[in-house]
């Protein structure tokens, strides 16, 4: 049995989670899931509705708000009662904060950040990246069940979740947390204004190179990536001529990303740019020059005016 | 905050065989004959020891032999013994043996090395000794009393790209010292500014070459450990000086390269595109077929020989190394010497020391010891065979036969020669009416991204990374002069000689063009700043620890 | 204080990497090495803190010999000295058995906080802070953004996804993982270089490697399988099939 250790906050499950019901569903079937939390009902509902055996709920004041001690704590109780095979977590900061606490506890190693899980009979193999991405490592994991890892977020897709045919068991379950256990005292999250933007984190980019010309026109470009929902970024040259700042840059000298979608526009594909990006999972170039670089590593091409090409696309986005 | 200052007893400018040498070779000085214990300290502006040095390289071992009797017991990193020497030359398509390998250029009892690994086994050595080796500090200034060298100020460190100071920034460090040796390589800064403030100049114009080399991983089989090859002509015509390498390392890898002299006379001529070439002749193209680029890497030689050397002493320093010029250009071959100079450099700093006079009048041992040890031996007869290249492959290769039998003598001698730079030749003279496009390469080679690249993709294999948010290390004096004489005179030839594409001439957005300084691709050749037909490049160290990243090479 | 912290030596950001014959691990020869980023700012951090309450500064690192030239820098940058766990494959190692390492000289040094890096940039596990919270029982949190000291206990900010954070206190001694960012680096003067040489490195023997372990049964350089698609025609034309692609075959267009 693979126990999911899900996620949630006021009342709804995150989507991380979702995907890593999807790994589990992908190398077992027989799934559980686990909620921990105070009032978990409108979670476990969603989380119900998923094709596994059931979802336990482990509700206690103590859990209300999430501390790294309060799930070590009663993580350990509820695998010592259902026994899994396999644990997997989504690799979220929460589970970072707490997951090899557990493990340690049990006396295992993690396997954090999979983007693969593969089964050969009674082994699991866990796919992960090493070297910020440029390398990928299969690990095996040298020790008795219950196996623990964290799933990548982004590498499982949630549309892939199998749904069940009727909701299945919540089943409540009950820990001992001592008093005094938890060593930490939380206070309430807060948002900040991000200082730097943060492309590691974004989903969509559009990012523009040389093509665009000159700063007057990087409008047409954020226009893109206004439609896509996108954040915009750049390829060196822009930011050292001051177009667009230093953290918007990709590449050897700026930041490496892999969001779900890279459209790069009036960008060759100069090898300091591409080890920035290479990971995305969709790339989508337009480039005058049919013989850019850029387009060995597209998934999609359009060779052409991007002047032409971007208002086009803005114009099919809205349609 | 305050600028720090330290004092010590002997300063050594440069990380290289030059300044390990001299260091180690005090410390055993110092060791042999007891005293007071010297503090022994040296700047390398490279983040680790060998990151910054390459070479191709061939090394005869005697005077580091001399340094460290037992260096092979010591581990030194020599890659292979070289078992085969060939010298070919070669046309567009084919390839003609020298039947007998000329005896400049016979390597028997020479190792293949990894300068950059020989320098980082050197580092540890010195440090054993107790050299104080600091890495990721380069000499921006040198300390002046009168006309006396009294130290080195080190380079801000913190400083942003409009010359503000962040929240990190340093000062530099002065660096105090009764002598300082000036080992700082091939155009060293501050070898230069010593030049430019007292009369040390040698006898002629120094002369450079550039050389580029890529370390390749080829499929198994292909060519022995310890093959040594040079080749002359193609790609490179007779009215350009230089030739191409090929040194075979264990394991399947490969040293391959080219040298090409910093005194052509087409503003067009492309030295990188000329190396791609080299890689496109069938011998080459066959032997890394199926290869991989492993590094890439570029670096200026001084190749003006005897007459070239400044006087390398004067009040409180002495130069050693590629900085003064201690290179036989005819056997390609400057690691032995510059091990060797440090060592005499070395010898007449300790002295000078234990005698608390640094004078250039106590100093001027190190050039009697020049004269008679090897160093002299071995260049002065070569003395006039770069000069004699000059006017051409023939002629060169000609009196290089005659100087080998009469040991130099020639009815001219010195055989006048002129800077690299001023022999480049006017756009409107070389090509009359129908030049090329301004920023057009004579010779020009479309890369195909698996044997031959472009400088951009080329700079990423360097491994070179610097610091972005600092001021630009290329100071070139006046902008308007790329845009409105040169360009037009000798079509910005920056763009074409600068291995890293540093260089490049964009829209000004008002019809006409501008100077871009990528300086963060730079990879520290020197070649702008010996190669500017006017003059008015200064290349400065960047801020301490960033650069090329010449693992292996 | 008596403030410990764990760094580690990695392959530097613009290594090329190559896969070793045993496609066990990267060919490392010749490779350049620095100090992991994110350790770089929970030195400067731990330095901080002793600059604002006293104290003392141990840099530890769990690694082959070459480890001590980092050990150095950390001794060059402030700190008052190091432990080196040395070991061979402790370079490599997996994140139960580098924690186990550190864990044994780190236990009887009557430390108040131990800071860690979040995460390496070579193996990436994020793990070790936590695990080496867990065996030497210390309360711990985890991608600190601030830390503030107050008698016997620390206030500190995490940061949580987007654009969220959350401050946690927790009694010392405790341990903190560290985000990169969280502070300036300071540059490692030649003073503090020259007065590193003085400095204690102290080397400790690692422990028995623990019986349950990962073990890297292959590694590659992720290809990408690519099959460039051009769209051809006019912009409009080019565009609507773009479109229809991403959110059709590709399904990249749907919300969060």
């Amino acid at each position: 049995m693979i126990l999911v250790v899900a996620e949630q906050r006021d009342g709804a499950i995150n989507k991380a989670s979702l995907e890593a019901v999807v790994a589990a569903q992908q190398v077992g079937d027989a799934v559980k899931a686990v909620l921990l939390g105070g009032d978990l009902e409108p979670a476990a509902a969603e989380l119900a509705r998923a094709r596994v055996e059931a979802v336990l709920t482990v509700s206690d004041p103590a859990l209300a708000a999430y501390t790294a001690d309060g799930h070590v704590i009663a993580l350990e109780q509820v695998i010592a009662a259902e026994s899994p095979e396999l644990v997997i977590l989504p690799h979220t900061y929460q589970t970072r904060d707490f997951a090899p606490a557990l493990a340690t506890r049990l006396g295992r190693p993690i396997v954090t950040d999979c983007v693969g899980l593969g089964r050969q009979g009674s082994t699991v193999t866990f796919t992960r990246p090493m070297f910020q991405g440029k390398v990928l490592a299969d690990v095996v994991i040298e020790a008795d069940p219950p196996w623990l890892a964290t799933v990548q977020v982004g590498a499982f897709k949630a549309e892939a979740l199998e749904q069940g045919s009727s909701p299945v068991p919540i089943v409540p379950v009950k820990v001992e947390i001592a008093d005094g256990a938890i060593r930490q005292r939380p206070e309430a999250p807060f948002r900040e204004a991000r200082q730097a933007v943060d492309l590691t984190r974004a989903d969509r980019i559009v990012a523009v190179g040389r093509g665009i010309k000159g700063e007057e026109h990087l409008e047409i470009a954020r226009g893109l990536a206004s439609a896509l929902g996108a954040e915009l970024a750049a390829s060196r040259p822009i930011c050292d001529n001051g177009w667009l700042p230093m953290d918007r840059q990709i590449g050897s000298s700026g930041q490496t990303v892999a969001p779900k979608l890279y459209v790069a526009l009036g960008i060759s594909g100069a090898i300091q740019h591409v080890v920035g990006m290479k990971g995305a999972k969709v790339i989508v170039a337009v480039n005058k020059d049919p013989e850019a670089p850029i387009f060995e590593i597209s998934d999609y091409g359009i060779v052409g005016d991007l002047f032409d090409v971007v208002p086009a696309i803005i114009k099919e986005l809205s349609a | 905050m305050e600028r720090e200052s330290l004092d010590v007893d002997v300063l050594i400018v440069g990380g290289g065989p030059a300044g390990l040498a001299a260091a180690i070779r005090i410390a055993q000085l110092q060791s042999e004959r007891g005293g007071e214990p010297l503090s022994i300290a040296v700047l390398e502006k490279a983040r680790e020891p060998g990151a910054h040095i390459l070479s191709g390289a061939v090394l005869d071992p005697s005077s580091l032999g001399e340094l460290l009797p037992d260096f092979v017991e010591r581990g030194a990193p020599l890659a292979a013994e070289v078992r085969r020497d060939s010298v070919y030359f070669l046309t567009s398509r084919r390839r003609l043996r020298f039947p007998v390998t000329p005896p400049p250029l016979r390597n028997h009892g020479h190792y293949i090395v990894s300068l950059s690994r020989l320098v980082r086994w050197l580092t540890g050595q010195a440090e054993a000794a107790g050299v104080d080796v600091f890495a990721g500090f380069a000499g921006a200034e040198l300390l002046f009393d009168g006309n006396r060298v009294v130290g080195v100020r080190t380079g801000d460190r913190g400083v942003g790209r409009h010359g503000e100071h962040k929240p990190a920034f340093e000062p530099g460090v002065d660096v105090r010292a009764p002598v300082t040796l000036l080992c700082d390589g091939v155009r060293g800064n501050l070898t230069k500014q010593l030049l430019a403030r007292l009369p040390l100049e040698g006898r002629l114009p120094q002369v450079y070459a550039l050389g580029f080399k890529e370390l390749w991983d080829l499929p198994a089989g292909r060519v022995g450990a310890g093959t040594v090859v040079h080749t002359l002509g193609y790609p490179l015509r007779p009215e350009e000086f230089g030739g191409g390498f090929i040194y075979a390392l264990p394991d399947n890898r490969i040293a391959l390269g080219l040298v090409v002299g910093l005194d052509y006379r087409d503003p067009h001529f492309d030295p990188h595109a000329a190396f791609q070439r080299l890689k496109q002749h069938p011998m080459v193209a066959g032997l890394i077929e199926g290869g991989q680029l492993v590094k890439y890497g570029a670096k200026a030689l001084p190749e003006g020989g005897w007459y070239t050397i400044p006087t390398p002493y004067a009040d409180g320093v002495l130069i050693a190394g590629d900085a003064g010029g201690f290179l036989n250009s005819l056997r390609l071959k400057g690691i032995h010497l510059a091990i060797k100079t440090g060592m005499l450099a070395g010898e007449t700093a300790f002295e000078a020391v234990r005698a608390g006079d640094a004078s250039a009048g106590r100093l001027a041992a190190y050039r009697q010891r020049l004269d008679e040890s090897t160093v002299r031996r071995e260049l002065y007869p070569v003395r006039n065979v770069h000069q004699a290249f000059a006017s051409g492959l023939a002629t060169g290769l000609a009196y290089a036969g005659v100087a080998l039998l009469t040991r130099g003598w020639w009815f001219r001698d010195p055989w006048p020669g002129e800077a690299g730079h001023e022999r480049l030749v006017k756009r409107a003279d070389y090509y009359g009416s129908d030049p090329p496009p301004e920023d057009a390469s004579a010779n020009a080679v479309k890369p195909d991204r698996l044997t031959t690249f472009d400088r951009l993709t080329n700079v990423h294999y360097s491994g070179t990374r610097h610091e972005e948010d600092q001021p630009s290390h290329l100071i070139v004096h006046d902008t308007d002069i790329c845009r409105t004489r040169c360009i037009r005179e000798y079509g910005n030839p920056c763009t074409r000689y600068c291995p890293a594409q540093v260089y490049e001439m964009v829209d000004d957005g008002q019809g006409g063009k501008r100077l871009q300084i990528n300086a963060s691709n730079c990879v520290h050749c020197r070649t702008c700043d010996i190669m500017d037909p006017y003059q008015i490049v200064d290349w400065v160290p960047p801020e301490g620890g960033g650069g090329p990243q010449y693992e292996g090479m | 204080m008596q403030i410990a912290v764990c760094i580690k030596q990695v392959v530097t950001r613009e290594a090329q990497l190559r896969i070793d014959k045993g496609h066990a691990w990267i060919r490392d020869q010749d490779a350049s090495y620095e100090m992991n980023e994110p350790d770089a700012y929970a030195l400067e951090e731990a330095l901080g803190l002793r600059e604002r309450h006293g104290g003392d500064v141990v840099a530890c690192s769990a690694g082959p010999a070459r480890v001590g030239q980092l050990l150095r820098e950390a001794l060059a940058r402030g700190a008052d000295r190091a432990i080196h766990v040395e070991g061979d494959e402790l370079g490599r190692a997996d994140a139960l058995t580098v924690a186990g390492a550190l864990a044994g000289p780190l236990r009887s040094a009557g430390v108040d906080l131990v800071l860690t890096g979040l995460q390496s940039d070579d193996q990436g596990f994020g793990q070790v802070g936590v695990i080496l919270a867990e065996l030497l029982g210390l309360p711990y949190a985890t991608i600190i953004m601030d830390v503030e000291v107050s008698d016997g206990s620390v206030r500190v900010k995490r940061e949580l996804e987007n654009g969220w954070f959350q401050w946690v206190t927790l009694p010392l001694p405790a341990l903190l993982t560290i985000q990169s960012g969280i502070n300036q680096l300071r540059y490692a003067t030649l003073k503090g270089i020259m007065a590193a040489k003085k400095k204690e490195i102290r080397k400790v023997a690692p422990p028995a490697r623990p019986e349950t372990r990962q073990r890297i049964t292959g590694l590659r350089v992720p290809e990408r399988a690519k099959q460039t698609h051009f769209l051809e025609g006019t912009p409009a034309a080019a565009a609507q099939e773009l479109v229809r692609r991403l959110r059709e075959d590709a399904r990249v267009l749907t919300e969060d």
